[in-house]
């Protein structure tokens, strides 16, 4: 729907910004002339959306291609999709502003599993049924990808096609097969699914059947036919040094959350702190050379505008050639005034170095993330940074002028006692001690503020922690109220997430296909963005559960046995189970595992290949 | 060409902001043109300190839902570039919706924007005929044109007679509505937002009433800025 057409509905929403497309750097094509219309969907805001550097880079790399057209499509706000479902506007894309309907291939980005209800809202609103089931063959395909599908069990029904790993080659792929099937009068959805997932790192969840014990575990996965594996491998980017990345990014006209380059620098983590998924599936590490960052960085600049330049990764100051990654940037960053952001520091690499280096660290708060209060509990989860640490770092910043330090923590985490609780406060009480240590004359003018932020454990899949149970509800409150009386000092802030929706969260992250009907029902119920506080709404949640017949606490409360069947089990990421089942065995003897700069762990990712690798 | 500090320039760009542009705020469009002018490659001054910007100043504030044919940017640059190249330049940077139509080194300074006019098309969902437009005009031309102001949340609402910031006004009715072209005061103490316009006229006139945002709906263009003497602005 063009904007001429809709100029009043426009200008009674907020933000009317977010929904008029045509951005500098934009790409629009000749439909005529395309074989493949891809359509990109973020399923959250346009702000949000645009500042997701996945869904950047995926746009890039397939209107690369001339025979395939990408746009992209974002969820409308509330007030804008209400106006679109009482005037009969349709959902368009930002370029030719097409219905969602007359594309062949749609891709979701599911970055968290909160997103799934607006994901659905999508498909319902540009009227494309959301069962893949009831889709005909003129329905485009609907694709899944990003982080949340390494367990997509619960949405499973609703993708005709999971992406798993990631999407620079096999999303082109993919496109190819469209295009040749359509070519060769071979298309139809079950011929195209079929013949798709032969193809590395897709999986097509109807294909495979799961049946259930009696106990409510699962039984097993069967394929339908012959010839499918028995596991989905993920697929890997081998040379990231080659690998198309944008020298154009799509300029937005309003405010994004992200208004800056951000540069990928590497992927992967070679810490392997057990609660973090992150770090285990998008192993095995792989670098970018600074060369050829730097040629990214200058381009990007030039065709942008941008200001900052944000290096991004899982622990930047893991990247091995960090020093000359910095200086080289530095060689016309400064004059060009544009400053460079390194977030994600661990605390045990904080240096007055960095910190003279980097503007950004001169001039915004400091965040460190501890995850636990206590030495003991740091060693279960394999966070390797001691008090030490953390009060140097501190100290440092403290010197360097900076008054307001962030702390990261989690609740719940397995072998957690009230004393781990305690910690906490004690390590904030620690920092701000250290700012007393300095001479008055060297401490920062303002003061000094600590705020403590503590979420809640989510035990996700393919980490060494993905069989512990969630604490539940009750005693997570129970944990928020003792931290939030341990803390007395009137300097220390204490914010905590709402246990409520990571109770959500980790039934989203954990299920299998019996959550579907749940999560159908929701959407049918107006669930929509689920991730925003004043969208959320738990009792609805846990009413679609009970209407379904799901025991949320069986994915939650209970715990996983450690030869169940895990609904995850189809995909291999890369890391082993045994792996996992060594690593969780160490958690619980409060054992460390060093990293894999020290040693390798053998966690079975080397196995993928990639180029650039801190792999021996 | 006036020289400011040493050999600092302030050059005048002249630019469109239409079509879909209408809809990104005042701030968005600053935010916007910071990066054009850096894609340009412009020889920028920086302010200096913590955080250095390079300095724009801009005439007249648009609304969103208000087009224009005549916006005005003020630029220090550090050093002469010939028109043509700037203009060439920032519109490489640019998308059709937004154009610069002009570049020069001015005599004047924004401050003596003082009037600008604008076109109004109001599309109604009955068909207008002349006596409408005839009492609207009457409306907007009389003594006493009142309006309720905008206030902050918790503040009392004002009433304002808008009357002396409105220069000239005419009326007619066109095919499916009306065509107003007025001519409002710009003055940065005295600013007349042509949204009181219609608001007038939705009180006075009972147009745009309606709760059909497809069937009704209205276009606003700001068309040429003048000075105090109705010259033109340069």
């Amino acid at each position: 729907m063009k904007h001429e057409n809709i100029s009043s509905v426009l200008k009674s929403v907020t933000k009317p910004g977010r929904y008029i497309g045509g951005e500098y750097n934009s790409v629009i094509k000749d439909k005529a002339t395309v074989k493949c219309r891809f359509a990109l969907c973020f399923p959250d805001t346009y702000e949000i959306g645009m500042s997701n550097l996945g869904v950047r880079i995926l746009y890039d790399v397939l209107n690369k291609d001339e025979s395939i057209w990408c746009e992209r499509f974002y969820a409308p706000w509330c007030d804008m999709k209400e106006k679109m479902e009482k005037y009969s506007i349709p959902l368009s894309s930002m370029e030719s502003r097409d219905e969602l309907l007359k594309f062949d291939l749609v891709g979701f980005s599911l970055q968290y599993e909160l997103c799934y209800t607006t994901a659905l809202a999508m498909l319902k609103l540009a009227q494309i049924p959301i069962w893949s089931r009831e889709r005909s063959d003129d329905c485009p395909i609907i694709i899944g990808g990003g982080p949340c599908v390494y367990n997509s069990e619960p949405i499973a029904d609703f993708f005709d096609l999971i992406n798993v790993g990631e999407g620079e080659e096999v999303l082109l792929e993919i496109s190819h097969l469209y295009i040749k099937m359509k070519e060769d009068n071979t298309y139809t959805r079950s011929a195209f699914l079929r013949a798709a997932a032969d193809i590395e790192g897709v999986y097509i969840p109807s294909l495979y059947d799961v049946s259930y014990n009696s106990d409510g575990t699962i039984k097993e996965y069967k394929p339908k036919c012959d010839g499918l594996p028995s596991k989905i491998k993920k697929r890997i980017i081998s040379d990231l040094d080659t690998v198309e990345y944008p020298e154009k990014l799509v300029m937005p006209y309003i405010e994004t959350v992200h208004d800056r380059i951000v540069l990928e620098v590497y992927r992967g983590c070679i810490r392997g702190c057990r609660f973090c998924q992150a770090g285990m599936v998008y192993r095995p590490i792989r670098e970018k050379s600074p060369e050829t960052l730097c040629r990214a960085a200058k381009c990007l600049y030039e065709n942008s505008g941008y200001e900052e330049i944000s290096l991004i990764s899982l622990s930047i100051s893991d990247y091995s050639r960090l020093p000359e990654l910095t200086d080289k940037l530095l060689e016309w960053t400064d004059d060009a005034h544009v400053s460079l952001s390194l977030p994600s520091l661990r605390i045990d690499s904080f240096s007055e170095e960095l910190m003279k280096k980097v503007s950004s660290v001169r001039t915004g708060g400091l965040t460190f993330a501890p995850e636990a209060g206590t030495q003991r509990l740091r060693d279960v989860i394999n966070k390797n940074v001691t008090e030490e640490d953390l009060t140097r770092a501190v100290g440092i910043a403290f010197r360097g002028g900076k008054s307001n330090v962030k702390l990261y923590f989690m609740n719940g985490l397995p072998t957690e006692t009230f004393e781990d609780i305690e910690g906490i406060a004690a390590l904030a009480k620690k920092v701000i001690d250290e700012y007393y240590k300095l001479p008055k004359n060297e401490r920062p003018k303002n003061g000094v503020g600590v705020t403590v932020s503590v979420s809640c454990f989510v035990p996700k899949p393919f980490t060494p922690f993905q069989w512990e149970k969630q604490d539940s509800y009750e005693l997570l409150i129970e944990k928020q109220e003792h931290l939030k009386n341990c803390i007395t000092d009137k300097r220390i802030k204490y914010a905590y997430h709402d246990a409520k929706v990571s109770f959500i969260e980790a039934i989203l992250a954990r299920g299998d296909r019996r959550l579907a009907p749940a999560i159908a029902l929701a959407v049918e119920r107006g669930a929509i963005f689920d991730a925003w506080d004043e969208y959320f709404d738990y009792e609805r949640w846990l009413d679609v559960f009970h209407t379904t017949g799901v025991d949320p606490n069986f994915y939650t409360t209970r715990g996983f046995g450690l030869d169940e069947v895990l609904p995850w089990d189809i995909i291999d990421c890369g890391v082993s189970k045994s792996f996992l089942l060594r690593e969780r065995e160490k958690a619980y003897k409060e054992q460390t595992t060093p990293s894999c700069a020290e040693q390798c762990n053998a966690c079975g990712a080397n196995k993928l290949g990639g180029k650039n690798r801190w792999c021996k | 060409m006036v020289q400011i500090n040493g050999s600092n320039l302030n050059v005048r760009i002249k630019f469109t902001k239409t079509g879909a542009l209408q809809y990104i705020s005042h701030l968005d469009l600053v935010r916007t043109m910071h990066k054009v002018i850096v894609r340009a490659k412009l020889p920028l001054w920086y302010t200096e300190g913590f955080n250095p910007k390079p300095k724009m100043v801009f005439a007249a504030p648009l609304s969103i839902g208000t087009e224009s044919r005549t916006e005005f940017m003020d630029l220090r640059i550090t050093k002469y570039v010939p028109e043509k190249e700037i203009i060439e330049a920032l519109n490489k940077n640019l998308t059709d919706e937004m154009r610069v139509i002009d570049a020069y080194y001015p005599e004047t300074k924004l401050t003596d924007l003082k009037w600008l006019s604008y076109t109004i098309l109001v599309k109604t969902a009955k068909p207008c005929d002349d006596t409408l437009a005839e009492c609207c005009e009457r409306a907007l031309r009389s003594e006493i044109v009142e309006i309720e102001k905008k206030s902050k949340p918790g503040e009392a609402k004002k009433i304002v007679n808008i009357a002396p910031l409105i220069k000239s006004v005419n009326v007619a009715a066109v095919d499916n509505g009306l065509q107003i072209s007025t001519c409002l005061s710009a003055d940065q103490s005295s600013f007349l937002n042509p949204e009181y316009i219609i608001s007038a006229l939705k009180n006075q006139c009972g147009i745009l009433n309606s709760c059909d945002l497809i069937s009704e709906y209205y276009s606003i263009m700001r068309e040429f800025a003048y000075r105090d003497d109705m010259s033109e602005f340069r």
